[in-house]
């Protein structure tokens, strides 16, 4: 285990005019693990990765890195250092790239805004990259516009190009959610190789569960703004608490359900971000196990089990001392 | 050259074939997006097709639709209708066929919503283009299918961004449903939906398909989702079927390597968790597309240790031939297996 | 997005086609070349421009010689476009006019353009304060009406040289092309391309130099070449009115002198003829170098079937 401080998130909140995206999201990232980010579209968890990556300025809460909130960094040169430990994959293959210029342009450039290596070991360290991500012979692709490339191979591009500045985390936005179904294991699988020849920690944001579980440490179940549940990904996966963990589970297409299918509730209800919510829980409308305090007051996200919290009063409550 | 099937494949139900593809080949400019097409959707029952980007499966159901825009234009093979071939109708005649007999739902159709119009008003549009029917009726025939895919039916006077995503897909293949059609294609009609909502939609689609008997073409590239809900699956790859079975045979015993390797790319919920390796490569350029196999250059199977069938892959195209009752495969090692 | 799909726009901004064989052709040369309209706007275009660097070292005369023996002569051996009321060789004049006007065009638009593009991109992609304040000079210099302001200053310029011209029509004209990028430019701000060069630390002036603009070549270009032709229609109708630098060599100032001496009524078509005609064929292959930049750009106005 090494002994960086990893990358913590405290009561991070972003609200875009009365819409709140974001809402008391806390959260750390530790080197060498993948966390994965689940939750449907607009539930908020690209919006997390961004703040992550300072695209945009939180509401409220802290991004601590190494100790400090970066939150509000405004000195391009701290901002910088920041930006060299932590880096941002897009989730579109085809819009990350600059269309007009090659894969060397991409690569090279954070070679040399952040001064990896001395001028003629430029493009040596841009093939050495090539390679690591599985891109071969590296020469060739270096010549290659992002048009002549596959979906696959254009999100290798944007890994080496993250990789190039040796970042300490790597935030990755859907990045296979827009790849063929046979690719996607190929950059799952490097992820986790990266994972381990690094010690990078990786946030996965992702609404696909299977994939959630296949590569990742722990998992956090995102519901319109908020974390609804958190733990060691088998522990959520095969003892849910929030009944969102479970609903989300349970729409997963599975051969074996052929036979006995359970119709699933049709409740009205969206995992998208409130609109100027009301206190109580946001899942209550949807919610099969709701009690009269639920539209009431909003859970807390409260320790359940060992390192396993969920908000929900039903199967998490809170002990009154 | 096409990839004929020997004998047509029986359906298990032996309900008449309501749609034919035989031989069927769609041209872009030097490029075979489709070539040598056979298949067969039969009354009532849910054909899935599956495959990845740059397979065909699209250019399928814009042929039977007739719809393809220039330059694809269909070069060979036969459109089955009950019997009538479709290609070379004339324009009149496939106006009136489509919509009443085959009507489709494309990929984020949910996009194709006039977004200054009302969603009745949409319906009794496309209603009155095929029908003679006024407009009071149209409109109660809209709040009726709208309550039968799910969605009030006061909701008939809302705008499309009103409604959300799923709520507009849902208006969409109520719309398609509006007149009666025998067969209505499904173009990954939830891929852009939530988890949640899709299989919500499934199970509307399933319920549907219960009450009014219509056949479905649903085309995805979520194989798991057809092993779930679909009864027949035909997997396509570079434009060419490679294997069609009953569903609960495919995913238990897929024969063609490409569906297994496509098969496995789906980390699986529940149960061991293995180190997956997908599919090495990728997809063919279809203006110059491998010799022989269009697969072989990423088959596992495929290796110069047995040569003479090497040479049968890299030279000779698979015919697709039945290997157990209703489950046709196109490889030469399989072939070579059963021989 | 299917590789198949015939919409797929294909900007000027191409990266080069790959040509079999030892020399690399631009690709954006490629794609004009291929395209029929901008082919016939470069080729009439390209004719001008030799025209104008080999014409005056075989004239026969300083355009402004005047010689009383061989006054308003027809066109001839001698003088291949004839002689003026005031027996200067109208050849010489068109030959050095042609230099003038594509010097003064290409500064022009070049102005122009730089302004356009970088003030309006930099508006764009900084946005707050910074695009506040060029938005409020984008609209105030929209807002001047271009004629009177052109036909006051040339009136009152002391020096109504050819680089006064081009300050002036630099002026008037940026802002239309400014406001039009600056549009492009909010589009592309937020793909997700600029949002990773941002996230990988580029300055802005690199992401506006380096990552936006090349994207937006198509405009740049289409904008740059309007420019020159709108250029060279005010400079020679100011001239014709008697506004501009009448002591230079031009079209314009050669078909003021024709205007003034009433030359057609008199029988004498060329002075006219040659110098408009000039003036005509110049905006011509202009026009159709936009034209085709339009098509290239713009896959819906192709009339030529894709390539794929």
């Amino acid at each position: 285990m090494s002994a960086v401080a990893p990358l913590e998130v405290r009561g991070l909140t972003k609200h875009f005019a009365q819409v709140h995206a974001v809402d008391d999201v806390s959260f750390e990232l530790r080197p060498g693990s993948i966390t994965a980010l689940v939750g449907e579209s607009g539930s908020g968890k690209s919006t997390v990765a961004r703040l992550l990556a300072r695209l945009h300025d939180p509401t409220s809460g802290s991004v601590l890195w190494e100790g400090s909130d970066v939150s509000r960094v405004r000195r391009r040169r701290d901002a910088l250092r920041y930006r060299s430990e932590v880096q941002l994959i897009f989730q579109d293959p085809f819009d990350s790239l600059n269309p007009v210029k090659t894969v060397h342009h991409h690569i090279e450039r954070p070679l040399r805004i952040h001064k990896m290596v001395p001028s003629g070991q430029v493009e040596e360290r841009v093939h050495e990259l090539l390679r690591a991500v599985g891109l071969v012979p590296p020469h060739e692709i270096a010549a290659k516009y992002p048009h002549e490339l596959s979906g696959g191979q254009r999100q290798r591009v944007s890994l080496a190009r993250v990789l190039a500045v040796e970042p300490k985390v790597i935030l990755a936005d859907e990045p296979t959610s827009m790849l063929d179904v046979s690719i996607r294991i190929g950059i799952l699988n490097l992820m986790t190789r990266l994972k381990q020849e690094h010690d990078i920690a990786f946030l996965f944001v992702t609404h696909d569960l299977a994939s959630a579980r296949y590569v990742a440490d722990d998992l956090l179940v995102m519901y319109a703004g908020q974390i609804v549940e958190r733990g060691p990904v088998e522990e959520v996966l095969t003892a849910p608490l929030h009944p969102y963990t479970r609903l989300l589970l349970a729409a997963v297409p599975d051969p074996s359900k052929r036979l006995h299918a359970e119709r699933i509730e049709g409740r009205r209800g969206q995992a998208a971000a409130a609109i100027d919510p009301p206190e109580g829980c946001r899942f209550v409308s949807r919610c099969p196990i709701a009690i009269d305090v639920c539209s009431q007051v909003t859970p807390r996200l409260v320790e359940a089990r060992m390192q396993h919290s969920a908000r929900c009063h039903v199967t998490a409550p809170e002990r009154t001392s | 050259m096409t990839a004929l099937m020997e004998a047509p494949v029986e359906p298990r139900t032996h309900t008449p074939a309501l749609l034919e593809l035989r031989g069927l080949t769609v041209e872009y400019g030097r490029a075979r997006a489709v070539d040598g097409v056979d298949l067969d959707i039969h009354e009532g029952e849910i054909l899935g097709l599956a495959g990845e980007s740059g397979c065909g499966k699209t250019t399928v159901a814009n042929a039977v639709m007739q719809i393809l825009r220039p330059p694809g234009r269909i070069a060979g093979g036969r459109v089955l209708f009950r019997g009538e071939d479709l290609v070379g109708k004339s324009a009149e005649a496939l106006r009136q066929f489509r919509w009443l007999n085959v009507s489709m739902v494309f990929q984020s159709a949910m996009n194709a919503l006039n977004p200054v119009m009302r969603v009745g008003d949409q319906f009794v549009d496309a209603m009155r283009a095929h029908e003679k029917i006024d407009k009071r009726s149209a409109l109660k025939q809209a709040e009726e299918l709208l309550e039968l895919v799910g969605i009030d039916r006061r909701r008939v006077r809302a705008y499309p961004h009103e409604l959300s995503g799923g709520m507009r897909q849902r208006v969409i293949i109520a719309m398609a449903l509006s007149l009666n059609p025998e067969l209505i294609i499904l173009d990954e009609p939830t891929t852009a939906l939530d988890v949640v909502v899709q299989r919500e939609i499934m199970q509307q689609v399933e319920a549907l398909k219960q009450d009014f008997g219509f056949a479905v073409l649903f085309i995805t590239h979520d194989v798991s989702l057809l092993l779930e809900f679909a009864d027949r699956v035909a997997i396509m790859y570079a434009g060419e079927v490679v294997e069609t079975a009953p569903a609960e045979q495919i995913g238990t015993d897929a024969q063609h390597p490409y569906t297994q390797g496509l098969l496995q790319s789906f980390p699986p919920l529940t149960g061991p968790l293995e180190r997956l390796t997908g599919i090495p490569g990728s997809p063919p350029d279809l203006r110059n597309p491998p010799d022989g196999c269009r697969f072989h250059p990423r088959c596992p199977h495929c290796t110069r240790d047995n040569s003479a069938l090497y040479l049968r892959q890299t030279t000779e195209r698979p015919v697709l031939r039945e290997v157990a009752p209703g489950h046709a495969v196109a490889c030469h090692l399989v072939e070579e297996r059963n021989a | 997005m299917s590789q198949f799909d015939p919409t797929i726009d294909l900007p000027l901004a191409a990266p080069p086609a790959r040509v079999s064989g030892r020399v690399r052709v631009p690709g954006w040369l490629v794609l004009l070349w291929r395209n029929r309209k901008s082919r016939i706007g470069m080729l009439m275009v390209a004719s001008m421009i030799v025209f104008a660097l080999i014409a005056p070292l075989i004239s026969v005369a300083h355009p402004n010689d005047f010689n009383l023996l061989a006054t308003k002569q027809a066109p001839s051996w001698h003088h291949l476009f004839g002689t003026t009321d005031q027996g200067s060789d109208i050849f010489s004049q068109v030959a050095l006019g042609a230099r003038r006007s594509l010097l003064l065009g290409f500064a022009a638009a070049l102005l122009a353009t730089a302004l356009a593009a970088t003030l309006g991109v930099t508006a764009a992609y900084t946005g707050g304060i910074v695009d506040d304040v060029i938005n409020f000079f984008i609209n105030v210099f929209l807002v001047i009406p271009a004629i009177p302001l052109l036909v006051v200053i040339s009136g009152f310029a002391k020096n109504r040289g050819m680089w006064t011209m081009v300050l002036v029509i630099a002026a008037v004209l940026w802002a239309f092309e400014a406001r039009i990028l600056r549009g492009q430019a909010l589009s592309l701000k937020s793909r997700d391309f600029v949002l990773a060069a941002k996230a990988s630390g580029e300055s802005t002036r690199r992401v506006v130099f380096a990552e936006l603009m090349p994207n937006m070549v198509s405009r740049i270009a289409a904008g740059f070449v309007l420019v020159f032709y709108i250029a060279l229609l005010t400079d020679a109708g100011l001239e014709f009115l008697g506004l501009g630098d009448m002591t230079g060599t031009s079209w314009g100032v050669t078909l003021y002198w024709a205007q003034v001496n009433s030359t057609v009524l008199q029988g004498e078509w060329w002075p006219f003829f040659f110098p408009g005609a000039a003036l005509a064929f110049t905006v011509l292959g202009l026009v159709f170098l936009l034209a085709g930049i339009d098509e290239i750009s713009n896959p819906r106005l192709r009339t030529e079937s894709a390539s794929t």
